[in-house]
């Protein structure tokens, strides 16, 4: 619908930053051939001067480039003026130590290549979607952090919860996703349809557990009682709210 | 002969060749000088007695008979007396000690008084000689011959410090040669490329530094070589991945043809040989990974959770409890290669967790796939293994996800253990530290 009408409509505008001159320009016609705005750089320098006269919504940052990799530049956008931008990071590898880093210097999502090309879409849409629900006093892509509401601390760069005594407890995929929603938006009423919405984005279209189950699935992992929840309540007709406040924890 | 035994150890091959070879040669120069000194003190024996003999003999014949009986007594010596009279009948002496005294006394008095020699009865080391005098009255001379050699009491005592000396010297000297072969062995055993674990020590005897300093040579190329293998595949890897990215986007853009499924299709299982490959290489290093203590019951579920999100069949038997430190993105991978080769060729994997009775945590993953022929259960872990058969598309893959999980159980301590169940199927096992 909103392809239909651009110039009512804001068009998100995306950057490609990659080395690969083919890449970049079938990305940016993919993209554009799903109604998005798309811009290229080819280096860290064409990428500085690019955002110098240009605002952009979103970055797809490669992290082996000569010159200046992807982890440098993310972490001097997250520096600079361009630190509310979203970054999605290509890592060369499916590497574990490249995820790692590249999150911890500030990305806010992560794709291996090679990559589909739906894929590579649904993630930029997920990520725009999950950083305009943001609200502001909660600023994403904070270095390496660690979350901590209740007895709990959560670890958004491994991925688990951390109880009292620092043990791990490992959440699935699926769990971790709905969990990062209700840390990102607490004491917030969402419907079933939002949190579908917002726990896509990986694996979108294997995405087939209802919300109910999963909410049931995380009770369990953050051993809350289904009848008196502590920290994820149901409002009855509504949806789910987190009902309990966050803190930002910086560990280094 | 063939029951003693060659000893095992080179230390006591040598020890006991040094040892035998030095007392067979210091028995051999005792046993010369015995001899030596035997012959010398019997001549010097016999020579004495003869003169002596024959002088005190003349001196008796020359006296008259009623002087003979004062002198008699000062004649005799230590190891002989003169008798005056017939003394004690004995049997005649045949031994050929005993001919060789009597014919050198005979020959010191020219003859002129033949010696007929009795052993006394009784009394084995005792011989008369029984002559006359011109004057005819007889003359016994009583001979006790004393041993020859008379052995002094501290010699046995030299003898032991000697041997003792002997074994220590052969004993140092073994060890001397030994222990840096030791050193070495144990040196060989313990390496570990990925490790850098202190040099071998290259002092010592020149011959020990020389092999000291080779050793550590070649354990730097070692590690260089292994060093150098990651980097080749990784480098392939990331030249490979560019133009496979590019393929697999252009594929996207194409038209939905079934030509172009194939193609994705294909894509796919490129992309899925060059990861393997890496993480094959990978690890055989230690990764950097932190070790920490993490919650089995969930850890375990979040596997089965991930599986049964994207539609496979994976469950979590049993009661799951207690914590275990371990790296968790090691053993992830581990159980999500038993969990793939299940899915793989049984359609459905079990996940379950046992603790054995020596306090190890052991997860195991059962299938009622075909098993592994118990003959090739060691060979499947090998890199490349594939069953017969498998190599089409469905299962196909590079082979390399068990020996994938076996380098990477011995990276957090622990082992993989594959075995076929009863009523079939496999059981591939963790077994952690």
């Amino acid at each position: 619908m909103e392809n239909e009408s651009p110039s009512m409509e804001h068009v998100d505008h995306i950057l490609i930053v990659d080395d690969d001159r083919e890449i970049r320009e079938l990305l940016s016609s993919y993209l554009k051939k799903n109604g998005l705005r798309a811009s290229i750089a080819a280096d860290g320098r064409q990428m500085r001067a690019f955002l110098e006269a240009n605002t952009v919504d979103l970055i797809v940052l490669d992290v082996m480039m000569p010159g200046d990799d992807g982890l440098v530049l993310c972490r001097e956008l997250r520096a600079g003026r361009h630190k509310a931008t979203p970054i999605l990071m290509l890592t060369a590898r499916n590497d574990e130590m490249d995820r790692v880093l590249g999150l911890e210097m500030g990305a806010d999502d992560y794709l291996a290549k090679p990559f589909a090309a739906r894929e590579l879409l649904a993630r930029i849409k997920a990520v725009l979607r999950r950083t305009r629900m943001l609200p502001p006093n909660l600023q994403i892509s904070e270095a390496g952090r660690i979350l901590s509401f209740g007895d709990w601390r959560l670890d958004t760069v491994g991925r688990h919860l951390l109880d009292r005594e620092g043990t791990a407890i490992a959440l699935s995929g699926a769990e971790y996703r709905l969990l990062r929603v209700f840390v990102d938006h607490p004491q917030r009423v969402l419907n079933r349809d939002q949190l579908l919405n917002l726990t896509q984005g990986r694996d979108a279209d294997l995405f087939d557990r209802s919300i109910d189950l999963l909410v049931s699935r995380l009770r369990q992992r953050l051993g809350d009682d289904a009848r008196e929840p502590l920290y994820i309540k149901t409002v009855r007709s509504e949806g789910y709210v987190f009902s309990v406040p966050i803190e930002i924890v910086e560990q280094r | 002969m063939s029951g003693l035994r060659w000893p095992a150890t080179l230390r006591a091959r040598i020890f006991l060749i040094l040892f035998v070879g030095l007392a067979v040669a210091y028995a051999l120069s005792f046993t010369v000088l015995s001899i030596e000194r035997y012959l010398t003190a019997k001549e010097l024996m016999l020579g004495t007695l003869e003169n002596d003999v024959a002088t005190s003999i003349a001196v008796l014949d020359q006296l008259p008979a009623g002087e003979r009986p004062r002198f008699v007594g000062r004649l005799g010596r230590g190891n002989y007396q003169f008798v005056l009279g017939e003394g004690v009948p004995g049997a005649p002496d045949t031994s050929r000690h005993g001919a060789e005294i009597a014919a050198r006394i005979e020959a010191a008095t020219g003859h002129r008084f033949p010696l007929s020699l009795e052993t006394t009865p009784g009394d084995v080391q005792r011989l008369q000689a029984h002559l006359s005098l011109s004057d005819g009255s007889p003359l016994t001379i009583d001979i006790m011959p004393r041993g020859v050699m008379p052995v002094a009491d501290w010699l046995p005592y030299v003898f032991i410090v000697q041997m003792a000396l002997l074994m220590l010297c052969a004993w140092y000297a073994v060890r001397q040669a030994t222990r840096p072969l030791g050193r070495l062995a144990e040196a060989a055993e313990t390496l570990d490329p990925n490790r850098r674990g202190p040099a071998l020590d290259e002092t010592g005897p020149s011959e020990v530094a020389h092999a000291a300093a080779a050793f550590n040579a070649m354990r730097e190329r070692i590690a260089h070589y292994l060093e150098e293998r990651v980097q080749i595949l990784a480098a392939i890897s990331h030249d490979l991945q560019t133009p496979i990215t590019r393929m697999r986007l252009r594929a996207d853009m194409a038209d939905d043809t079934p030509e172009r499924d194939k193609l994705v299709r294909d894509l796919a299982e490129i992309e899925r040989l060059v990861q393997d490959g890496i993480a094959y290489a990978r690890s055989a290093h230690s990764s950097g990974e932190k070790a920490t203590r993490i919650d089995l019951s969930s850890f375990i579920d979040s596997i089965a959770y991930d599986y049964q999100d994207i539609g496979k069949a994976v469950r979590v038997s049993g009661v799951v409890s207690g914590t275990v430190a371990t790296k968790p993105h090691a053993l992830r991978r581990i159980i999500a290669n038993f969990v793939d080769n299940a899915l793989k060729y049984a359609g459905s994997a079990e996940i379950s967790v046992v603790r054995g009775g020596d306090g190890r945590t052991v997860i195991a993953v059962f299938d009622r796939g075909p098993g592994i022929p118990d003959d090739r259960l060691e060979a499947a872990m090998k890199p490349f293994f594939r069953l017969e058969g498998s190599r089409n598309r469905e299962t196909g893959g590079a082979g390399l996800g068990l020996a994938i999980a076996q380098q990477l159980a011995a990276s957090i301590g622990g082992a993989v253990r594959l075995c076929n169940r009863p009523g079939g199927g496999l059981a591939a096992e963790i077994v952690l530290p």
